[in-house]
């Protein structure tokens, strides 16, 4: 439906009284559409230039075997056939399912729970809201680095262990194929939760207090008032917070090449970084670009069937 | 009606701001696949200029390169630094480009003779005879900077070798002395280990490359450097008896390594041997970058002692150059500036700036300033009969990344080498065969 008909439709409806200014819209909306079209043309152009086309190029290279030297050849399906067969490509899946229900599951329970737990004001909130965000200032990156003198062997995390009685051996964190893709976990929701509880203040800041009240005269418990009244208000926060989840854990790279670069021997390869390793440090772009093409599949799949989901409901 | 002047000239930018954007959108997408480059107008002969692209990104080697090449006068240079991982990720992007940096710096060896053999490297011959500036270095070196046809491609500059490093006043504090021979090492590794110091560090964490050091030299000890070249260009399997009895040699050094070196990266490694807690290092001449200042003359080192005593010598020493693209368009001016670059002067004002311990490619290096280390360094390279580069520069990066699976894995479970051999030689041969 284009806007002209918006306006049409609007002006049907708000009966005779209201259709000199509706002409009148109607008319403006003609007399400047040059100036929207070439409003919409510009991003348009850029937007294809630098996105569509890009990304076009890639779905043709990951058809083809190119290291960047000569014309590409093409090789048919094959990148796709490998991939099945690629023992890397089958742990970096894995790793990226357990990524999205950790990194996901995890800093939203942390964020809200964090978010209810100082939602009242009282003496001192702001300093710890702060200090909660305070990690999100920093990139991925510096995270990461920060992160890997934490869990060194004689590091800050097995010296705490050590001091609370949890005696660790000087436990290894990221050498350690176990414990290497949770650690990195761990990292990166103690930068997430600070940004998802942000989210959650606001939500909660919109929140009638009246309503919880007359529930609470009603008798509802704790649980129950959060369960049946307040949740039912941040349902469009949980949209926002939902698509940031999902999309910020599909493209997580930074903090695991930081960390670990994909190792200990290939045990904490994501899609992203396995896909750099060969697209960018191997320059096998090719594979690379197939590897790219599976994580744009995936993520458009999840946000397709998210949004799907949520206009229904709307 | 009339559209005041201002919203006019607004649109005008604007419209010229679309029209840019899908001109230098398509100018530069135009290299995405490869093919079909048109070659760029201009770059007329009346005023030369030449464009210098350095991976040196390190501080150091950055500005003793600068410093290098603002000393050259006779033509205009620019000098690029690109940061090394987006510098070897763009490599083939920029000479297959219209228009290409002319004069680059990397790696002698596979990967300078695998670019060369697509046609993309300038024919150098010339200055490797006559009086050229690179016709006196040795024959180890041309046969290193020549491609495939014999021609020669690539301006060597540098070079360092590999060895295991300690700390000379820690030797004598413990009161041992470096080995001659394996058994030799290996019981002074067992007297160290006896003493609560790590007798071998090593820093495989994030550069697990450093693996392949230890692979590479107990190849060269037990196989010979003829065999590890076969084995790295796949004219050996990895899961074989040679490699295996490799592996098994490697397996008996692992109670000595310091463990925490699984999260170390290799600078992170050497600190233990600056502290003293740990003994030994096979680690390259780098490594003395590790060491604060006055530290410097205190560390010494010794080559990998002989296991097979009919295998000739050899040592690893990586060379560092410069290469030029086929393409440039003012070969005369390029094969001025490599000369330069070469030319003994230069190359010992580099070495020197940059503070590390590398050696000079040219034999007319006044070698007599350098450090007691750097000339002996020199003369084992001088002195040994077979010289390889390094795992990665003796095969390609591909093949480095299954080393560095394979390889980490076994240090962690030397019980599955079985396995892990296999696995490797079919990763290799993945590489290989694509």
């Amino acid at each position: 439906m284009s806007v002209t008909d918006l306006t049409a439709d609007r002006g049907a409806t708000r009966g005779p009284a209201d259709r000199p200014s509706g002409g009148r819209r109607r008319r403006l909306s003609r007399r400047v559409s040059p100036v929207v079209w070439l409003l919409l043309l510009i991003p348009f152009v850029v937007e294809a230039a630098w996105v569509f086309w890009p990304a076009f190029n890639s779905f043709q290279l990951s058809f083809t075997k190119w290291n960047g030297v000569g014309a590409a050849q093409p090789v048919g399906l094959r990148n796709y056939t490998d991939m099945l067969s690629d023992p890397i490509f089958a742990t970096a899946l894995r790793n990226n399912v357990f990524w999205v229900v950790g990194f996901g599951g995890l800093s939203v329970v942390a964020g809200l729970g964090l978010a209810l737990a100082l939602n009242k004001p009282r003496r001192g909130v702001g300093i710890y809201r702060s200090a909660i965000y305070l990690p999100m200032v920093f990139s991925l990156a510096v995270t990461g680095l920060f992160w890997r003198v934490m869990y060194q062997p004689d590091g800050p995390v097995n010296i705490m262990l050590a001091a609370i009685g949890i005696n660790t051996g000087e436990h290894q964190w990221l050498a350690d194929p176990n414990t290497a893709l949770g650690a990195i976990l761990v990292a990166a929701i103690w930068r997430q939760a600070g940004y998802i509880m942000v989210l959650y203040l606001a939500g909660l800041k919109g929140c009638d207090p009246a309503l919880e009240e007359a529930a609470a005269v009603d008798g509802a418990n704790a649980w129950q008032r959060f369960r049946y009244i307040v949740m039912p208000q941040l349902r469009n926060v949980n949209t926002v917070i939902f698509a940031v989840t999902v999309i910020d854990s599909l493209r997580t790279f930074d903090i695991v090449w930081a960390m670990t670069r994909g190792g200990p021997y290939n045990t904490t390869q994501l899609l992203s970084t396995y896909m750099y390793q060969v697209g960018f440090t191997l320059v096998n772009l090719g594979y690379g670009s197939a590897l790219a093409v599976v994580i744009f599949l995936l993520a458009i799949a999840f946000i397709i069937t998210y949004l799907a989901r949520a206009t229904r409901e709307d | 009606m009339s559209i005041p002047t201002p919203s006019r000239v607004n649109l005008t930018r604007r419209g010229l701001f679309a029209a840019g954007a899908v001109v230098g959108g398509s100018a530069l997408l135009s290299g995405c696949l490869g093919s079909g480059n048109t070659p760029a107008t201009g770059g007329s002969n009346a005023n030369v200029s030449l464009t210098l692209q350095s991976s040196l990104s390190d501080p150091k080697p950055k500005a003793a390169l600068e410093q290098v090449v603002k000393g050259y006068t006779k033509y205009p240079t620019t000098l690029n630094t690109v940061a090394i991982e987006q510098f070897r990720a763009q490599l083939s992007t920029y000479l297959t480009s219209a228009n290409p940096p002319d004069v680059l710096t990397w790696y002698a060896g596979s990967v300078a003779r695998d670019y060369a053999s697509k046609g993309l490297l300038l024919d150098l011959s010339d200055m490797w005879s006559g009086d050229g500036a690179c016709a006196k270095f040795s024959p180890a070196l041309k046969s290193l900077s020549s491609d495939s046809s014999g021609k020669q491609i690539f301006v060597p500059t540098n070079y360092y070798w590999w060895s295991v490093f300690y700390r000379k006043s820690a030797f004598a504090e413990w009161g041992v002395k470096a080995p001659t021979t394996w058994d030799e090492f290996m019981a002074l590794c067992e007297t160290l280990k006896g003493k609560g110091i790590s007798p071998l560090t090593n820093g495989t964490g994030s550069t697990a490359w450093m693996a392949s050091g230890w692979f590479d030299y107990l190849d060269l000890r037990i196989n010979g450097a003829a065999f590890h070249r076969e084995l790295l260009a796949g004219k050996h399997s990895f899961d074989s008896a040679e490699v295996r009895k490799v592996m098994d040699t490697y397996a008996t050094l692992i109670p000595y390594f310091d463990p925490k070196g699984r999260s170390y990266t290799w600078q992170e490694a050497a600190t233990p041997l600056v502290n003293k807690k740990a003994a030994m290092y096979l680690i390259g001449a780098f490594v003395t970058t590790a060491f604060p200042a006055a530290d410097v003359d205190d560390v010494d080192f010794f080559s990998v002692p002989p296991i097979n005593p009919s295998v000739p010598s050899a040592e690893e020493a990586p060379t560092d150059g410069y290469f030029a693209s086929a393409s440039t368009k003012n070969v005369g001016a390029v094969k001025d500036l490599l000369g330069y670059l070469a030319s003994a002067k230069e190359q010992q004002a580099y070495i020197e700036a940059s503070g590390s311990s590398n050696l000079p490619t040219s034999p007319d290096v006044n070698s007599s300033g350098f450090s007691p280390l750097v000339q002996k360094g020199m003369k084992l390279l001088q002195d040994t009969k077979e010289i390889t580069q390094f795992f990665n520069r003796d095969s390609s990066d591909a093949l480095q990344a299954t080393a560095d699976a394979a390889l980490t894995k076994f240090l962690d479970h030397p019980g599955d080498v079985a396995t892990i051999l296999k696995d490797w030689q079919a990763a290799a041969q993945k590489v290989w065969g694509s």
